[in-house]
């Protein structure tokens, strides 16, 4: 049982919440693995925030792009943020793009982990023994 | 004492609801069903658009909506002029609908 609090100090809401929920399977190592590959894919919600600000001088739809979402990123910079309207939906919603995006790249990481065969760094994949 | 533990556990009921609230969701089904409801062929249209109401008379933007309630009505060339991203943003749109209804159980729940 690892805390998410040693691991990934900074998380915080819900996502915090939600890290913990997929920590409290893992040791320490484990923990320790995962919080580095995690905190070196993850968005922080401030970057959406201050991209989603940029719309209001003309380079709409920076954040869209950023979490992946190409489509609306394109058209959001096409049409200067819906006329504004996006940006400022945005704007009141960043964090749960930033937390929906969070999620998917934690999900991904996990199923990394669990293809890798060095997934337990003490135990030998070949024997199974703790070395 | 007991009102104010009441008063509490309200607030925080409030709390989960305004930070579980699907508001990006809404937004988009919402713009749908507003295009819906949109006459493109009048001369005066109401609109939203802060910046219209601002003052400022074009962004690249003008005309999406009424473009976009013209390809609901079928009329693709006159969707087409008036701006040539509507059938794109239909597509983007419901993509993304699409997706936000696909990731709404880990969304909006602990794992």
């Amino acid at each position: 049982m690892a805390n998410v609090l040693r691991h990934l100090p900074e998380l915080e809401g819900m996502e915090l919440g939600y890290i913990q929920g997929i920590l409290k399977n893992m040791d320490d190592d484990q923990a320790n693995l995962f919080a580095q590959v995690y905190r070196a894919r993850r968005k922080d919600n401030q970057m959406v925030l201050i991209l989603c600000l940029l719309g209001f001088f003309g380079f709409a739809g920076l954040h869209r792009f950023i979490l992946g979402q190409i489509g609306l990123g394109i058209l959001y910079i096409l049409t200067l943020g819906l006329c504004f309207i996006g940006t400022i939906v945005d704007l009141v919603n960043y964090k749960s793009l930033a937390y929906e995006y969070n999620i998917k790249v934690a999900h991904e990481t996990l199923s990394m982990m669990s293809n890798n065969t060095n997934y337990f760094p003490n135990v030998n994949t070949k024997t199974g023994d703790n070395v | 004492m007991a009102f104010f533990s009441y008063f509490q556990i309200q607030m925080k009921r409030i709390d989960t609801l305004i930070r579980t609230f699907p508001l990006e969701l809404v937004f988009w089904i919402g713009a749908l069903i507003g295009i819906l409801f949109i006459d493109p062929y009048g001369a005066q249209h109401f609109t939203l658009c802060p910046l219209e109401n601002l003052g400022f008379h074009w962004c690249p933007g003008c005309g999406l909506g009424r473009a976009m309630s013209l390809l609901t009505k079928g009329d693709i060339a006159a969707s087409w002029s008036m701006h040539p991203l509507a059938m794109f943003a239909f597509g983007a749109i419901g993509y993304r609908i699409f997706e936000l209804i696909r990731h709404f159980k880990t969304t909006n729940h602990y794992g």
